[in-house]
């Protein structure tokens, strides 16, 4: 539009502007090399990998692989600890979907609590809010840890103790070995550790409220829940909707948490640790690869999603 | 006087019980139930963290939990550091690859981030939104499934050009760079548009290069958004557990996280040294969060959603 406008000029106009084009392309190139060739490229390597035989013995002659086909998604789709076997082996698809779905539900939740809590005046709100964000801060490595130490089956665990004090247990169990209670547990993790994300966004949006909304409901005599009801789910409705398609997506990626809570056992086994599992402890890379490409294939729906209505409304 | 003084403090205090009384209703309760809910709830894993880092081998085993350290006791740490001590983890080289690993990865990504967010945020040119938006679903991608490819490819590269996959640092920097340069180029993309434009365009009118302007307007405007992207970064790279876990494979290059898990898997449980070696880990990231709390929120929320 405005180069229209300034036709006449066009030529000088035309120089500067490609000089700066040229510039811009300098300036960024660095960062696009290393970005694309780190990751656009791996991913379409990805593709060709998984409908190819690599192991460890021919990872260094990758690019002769034998091509194998759809063998090694067959081989994927009939594994045990992927396909669903019924209601006590769900297998890694349908935990991954699960979990994802629930983690993410209850992360917002707490997000939106913590949110709505730190959004009163207090005293202290300021170093409470620091205190939040720990477990989004803090490394995944020593938070997972000293959950499986809180957690831990012999009676110096805390929450063995703590039920065996109450006289609620009479024997220390093993809780992350449990199947059904690992799950949760996971999730709950998974909650703990991601919530203050939501929160902060949640905490931005509701600071942009405008306060005259709340005051016009107070003298129409609204009491706090119709607050919250038709002021404050109206005014968050899209960021909630952000931060829930984010969470998701990350949380489907997400490999750490789960691996180093359960290692992947006692039916919190997920796509991408079983991915893992397959490519650097079977050594199987076409298998893992594979996988991972199922696994891409479940995200790029979320990840439509996300497209269509999170990158378009934030234009 | 003394007396007075005392019994005017004693008629204050009572008047604030009197107001504490007063003020406590019903929300309130709840409110203040939730937040001590919140509170113990994240605090206390940090502190069983810290106290257990304090506690020996008959504590951490015992037939109840033990929720305060008998003594102040440095057992734990003296496994970690102590080339003296018969389980001597020579955790020492560990935080050293960590920082060898990390303090690279914060500086690389601040000097490329800074040149491609400054053009992104002031420059016009084809192809920006192509950029943008490749980076930004680049940022969806799972790690999981990244780092087969990413295997393969160096390990072809590296027997062409005769160096090793595993064991190497400078490779473990250039995949941090990869994850971190998308956030650290939308932070700072989003920090430079908030400087108004007219200041640099004196600068440039003034006879001023690009790189000059860059140089000596927008970097000394920048320099909180510059820090709390290199502390950013740091710590993403610091903290990082997958890709350390692929590629580094002899104890002595591992970087903390794989060791910590080691020190975890170890056959005789030392839960002790490895909540040690966690507060080790955990307490310069924590201090540099506190000391940088706002930069840093702010970040946060703008590298995620607008508004």
């Amino acid at each position: 539009m405005e180069r229209k406008g300034q036709r006449p000029l066009l030529d000088r106009w035309g120089t500067l502007q490609a000089r700066e084009a040229r510039l811009a392309w300098m300036l960024t190139s660095p960062t696009a090399l290393i970005v694309f060739g780190l990751i656009i490229f791996p991913v379409v390597f990805s593709v060709w990998i998984s409908f190819h035989d690599v192991t460890l013995r021919n990872l260094n002659d990758v690019f002769h692989a034998p091509y194998v086909g759809w063998k090694n998604y067959r081989n994927v789709v009939n594994d045990f600890a992927f396909k669903f076997q019924g209601v006590h082996q769900w297998g890694a698809a349908v935990t991954s979907v699960v979990y994802t779905f629930v983690a993410t539900a209850l992360t917002v939740l707490l997000g939106l609590v913590a949110a709505l809590l730190l959004n009163r005046p207090f005293r202290g709100r300021g170093a409470t809010r620091a205190i939040f964000l720990f477990p989004y801060i803090a490394p995944i490595v020593s938070v997972a840890f000293v959950w499986r130490w809180i957690l831990d089956p012999r009676p110096s665990g805390v929450l063995n103790d703590l039920l065996m004090r109450m006289g609620l247990i009479d024997l220390p169990k093993a809780y992350l070995a449990t199947r059904g209670l690992a799950l949760v547990l996971v999730i709950i993790f998974t909650a703990w550790r991601y919530f203050p994300f939501a929160m902060l966004m949640i905490l931005a949006r509701l600071q942009a409220v405008d306060r005259v909304m709340y005051e016009a409901a107070a003298v129409d005599g609204a009491n706090a829940w119709h607050k919250f009801r038709h002021i404050t789910l109206p005014e968050l409705r899209y960021v909630l909707g952000a931060i829930f398609l984010l969470r998701l997506i990350w949380t489907f990626n997400k490999f750490d948490d789960i691996y180093l809570l359960t290692g992947g056992g006692f039916g919190t086994n997920v796509l991408p640790v079983l991915t893992y599992q397959f490519s650097f402890r079977a050594l199987n890379f076409g298998k893992g690869a594979a996988t991972a490409m199922i696994l891409l294939a479940i995200l790029s729906v979320f990840m439509l999603v996300y497209t269509r209505t999170v990158m378009r409304g934030s234009e | 006087m003394t007396s007075n003084r005392s019994n005017t403090k004693g008629s204050d205090r009572a008047n604030l019980l009197d107001r504490l009384a007063q003020s406590i209703t019903w929300p309130r309760f709840i409110f203040a139930l939730i937040l001590i809910f919140f509170l113990t709830s994240i605090l206390f894993p940090f502190y069983w963290m810290v106290s257990s880092s304090f506690k020996d081998y008959a504590e951490i085993g015992s037939r109840e939990a033990v929720y305060i350290p008998g003594a102040f006791r440095l057992d734990a740490y003296r496994e970690l550091f102590d080339p003296n001590h018969p389980n001597f983890w020579n955790f020492g080289s560990n935080i050293l690859n960590s920082l060898k690993v990390a303090v690279p990865t914060a500086i690389i990504a601040v000097i490329l981030s800074t040149l491609g967010a400054y053009a992104i945020a002031r420059l016009r040119f084809r192809g920006k939104g192509f950029l943008l938006n490749g980076i930004l679903l680049v940022y969806l991608f799972p790690g999981v499934m990244l780092i087969i490819p990413l295997f393969a490819m160096i390990a072809r590269m590296g027997s062409t050009l005769g160096f090793g996959v595993q064991d190497n640092l400078p490779i473990l920097i250039v995949t941090y760079l990869a994850q971190t340069l998308p956030v650290a180029l939308y932070m700072l993309a989003n920090y430079f548009r908030t400087i108004p434009a007219e200041i640099e365009q004196a600068a440039l009118i003034d006879g001023c290069s690009r790189f000059g302007v860059i140089w000596r307007v927008t970097l000394p405007l920048s320099v909180p958004a510059l820090v709390s992207v290199a502390i950013y970064t740091f710590m993403i790279a610091w903290n990082e557990f997958l890709y350390a876990l692929v590629f580094l494979n002899s104890s002595a290059m591992f970087t903390m996280p794989i060791k910590i898990s080691m020190i975890f898997n170890d056959p005789t449980p030392r839960l002790h040294v490895v909540m040690a070696a966690s507060t080790v880990m955990t307490v310069p990231v924590v201090i540099l969060f506190l000391a940088l709390q706002r930069f840093l929120t702010e970040g946060l929320t703008a590298g995620g959603v607008k508004g």
